[in-house]
């Protein structure tokens, strides 16, 4: 009966421990975040103002605000996902919905996919650069830089999507044929609300690595810090920017803590945005 | 829950109007490229939008990527002009340069290390780790950590060139890029010793960052030193042209080696040049 008890008490200390032991990575993971975001705020918050958000840069990004540039990193990230979502989750589709896991044409797919992902973003700027702006003859552009980052996504996106599609069980697929839905039907109405958080948390991460995106698009879309008049003009996205101002600008920390919070911020918004949308069409979608 | 759906083409139907409006819209009549070093870019960037507001017709669209990328450019027609911040070698001559600035390297170190001055022996014995303790030449008891700057920048070239050294045989710890990336690598680290821009070296000084520049050969490392030419390390900002500069460009060189620009020149801590 006492050895009993004292068995108890050593796994009930062994289960606090354990306990402790993943509060505390938990801990140092939010912690990380909050740092960051502290010393970011800490640093930028008193150079913040509505000004500096509407007004364009002068004086090498030193004085003035930082409008043009994120007018340039919307429409560089607008492009790039207008050409790479439907891309990528078309061949998310292919390769679940209409292959065999285990076919050589998949694996195939899937190996160059797992590669893509695995090269450095500097290799797809020298890319883009050679490809879209000299080749193609786009130049320094908006255009070019969006499709550049596209290509940097197409991995991300679409092995997202890919395990999203097929962590749907395949119940829902053999319901649905047994009810009489075709195909069509039921990617539409069954299997891609379902997957929708999936789908969206790659979409997360696919805009996360766009906005973050420095050396790749220093080579497409450029240094140019005037408000871009077209896609085809040259347009500097907001991390170019952050990047320019602390390490050639002299004088230039003050701004580029603050765009660093603006830069924070809008990932903040937009992943906020996008869960929110998620759950919200997958609700929507499989009550109708 | 129908209507939601309609909104959400329309919404993506006026998005795809709105996108071919954009890339319809002509741009300006006249533009520029300007490639090259990143140590001009931001400052040309500003001249070049001065000369916008002066010349609304012309549109300067500045590119950075080093100085030898400003060469190959223009040497390719891809841009119509390059910036580059060393003077131009003697297998160059095909290209025509115009100074717009001086810059002068200074050896930095942290404000906490009491060395002032060094020789050009003593540091060429510090990059190709001969000397490896500060206590060589008079510093604390620690190992000096060598800050060099990357392969194809022009101050490496200058640095070296200075130093009779190859880089090969520099042995460097940590290799930087830009001027501002030297600094913030000497204020966090207290033995190190690194060369950048003497300009924004003494800006980030005053402002209270703790680093200092060493005195070369007995020579204050200081703007007015390089403006006189007494100072050795130093270098011109020059654009480049392939032919000889004609109409817009040749005004936009103009512009940007005028009087009224050496306000803004030293606002980026680099030296004007008297051009008369």
């Amino acid at each position: 009966m006492r050895d009993n008890q004292q068995l108890h008490t050593v796994h009930r200390i062994r289960d606090r421990l354990a306990q402790c032991l993943i509060y505390s990575a938990v801990f140092l993971v939010g912690a990380v975040f909050i740092w960051i975001l502290a010393d970011l705020a800490r640093g930028g918050i008193m150079h913040l103002s509505w000004e500096f958000i509407t007004e364009s840069p002068r004086d090498a990004g030193r004085a003035g605000g930082i409008a043009s540039i994120l007018i340039s990193t919307l429409l560089i990230l607008c492009v790039a996902l207008i050409a790479a979502v439907p891309l990528a989750w078309s061949t998310a589709i292919l390769l679940v919905e209409c292959m065999p896991a285990a076919s050589s044409f998949g694996k195939t797919v899937r190996f160059s996919l797992h590669v893509l992902a695995g090269v450095p973003s500097i290799v797809f700027g020298l890319f883009g650069n050679a490809f879209f702006s000299i080749y193609l003859g786009l130049g320094f552009s908006i255009l070019s830089g969006g499709l550049t980052l596209a290509c940097m996504l197409l991995p991300i996106l679409t092995s997202t999507a890919e395990a999203g599609l097929r962590a749907v069980p395949d119940t829902y697929r053999l319901s649905a044929s047994a009810l009489g839905m075709t195909r069509t039907a039921t990617l539409i109405h069954l299997i891609l609300p379902a997957a929708a958080p999936a789908l969206a948390a790659g979409l997360l991460l696919g805009i996360g690595r766009a906005l973050a995106e420095t050396a790749a698009l220093l080579f497409t879309s450029g240094y140019v810090e005037r408000m871009p008049g077209s896609l085809l003009d040259s347009g500097r996205a907001l991390a170019l920017h952050i990047f320019d101002l602390s390490m050639n600008v002299p004088g230039g920390d003050m701004p580029a803590y603050a765009s660093a919070l603006v830069l924070v911020t809008l990932l903040l918004c937009i992943n906020i945005l996008a869960m929110k949308l998620a759950y919200g069409l997958q609700r929507w979608r499989i009550m109708t | 829950m129908k209507n939601c759906a309609k909104y959400l083409l329309i919404n993506l139907f006026c998005l795809i109007i709105w996108a071919s409006w954009l890339t319809s819209v002509s741009a300006a009549s006249q533009r520029l490229i300007v490639t090259g070093s990143s140590t001009v870019a931001p400052l040309m960037s500003e001249i070049a939008r001065r000369f916008e507001l002066q010349h609304p017709e012309v549109r300067i669209d500045v590119q950075t990527g080093g100085s030898s990328r400003g060469i190959n450019d223009v040497r390719r027609g891809i841009a119509d002009i390059g910036m580059v911040s060393r003077a131009l070698k003697p297998n160059e001559d095909d290209l025509h340069a115009f100074s717009i600035a001086m810059d002068g390297i200074g050896i930095i170190v942290h404000a906490s290390n009491p060395v002032r001055s060094l020789n050009p022996k003593q540091i060429a014995d510090i990059y190709t780790g001969k000397i490896t303790h500060w206590k060589s030449v008079g510093g604390p008891n620690a190992r000096i950590t060598v800050v060099n700057k990357a392969e194809g920048r022009s101050t490496l070239e200058l640095f070296l060139d200075y130093l009779q050294l190859k880089n090969s045989a520099v042995k460097p710890h940590i290799i930087i890029g830009d001027n501002a990336q030297g600094i913030k690598t000497v204020t966090g680290n207290p033995h190190a010793i690194g060369y950048v821009s003497i300009g924004a070296a003494a800006y980030e000084a005053q402002r209270g960052t703790p680093i200092r520049l060493l005195a070369l050969n007995g020579v204050t490392a200081s703007v007015e030193n390089v403006h006189s030419g007494i100072f050795p390390l130093s270098r011109p900002l020059n654009l480049i042209t392939s032919r000889v500069p004609q109409g817009i460009i040749r005004a936009f060189i103009e512009f940007a080696r005028s009087p009224q620009l050496y306000p803004l020149i030293e606002a980026h801590y680099f030296v004007p040049i008297d051009t008369d």
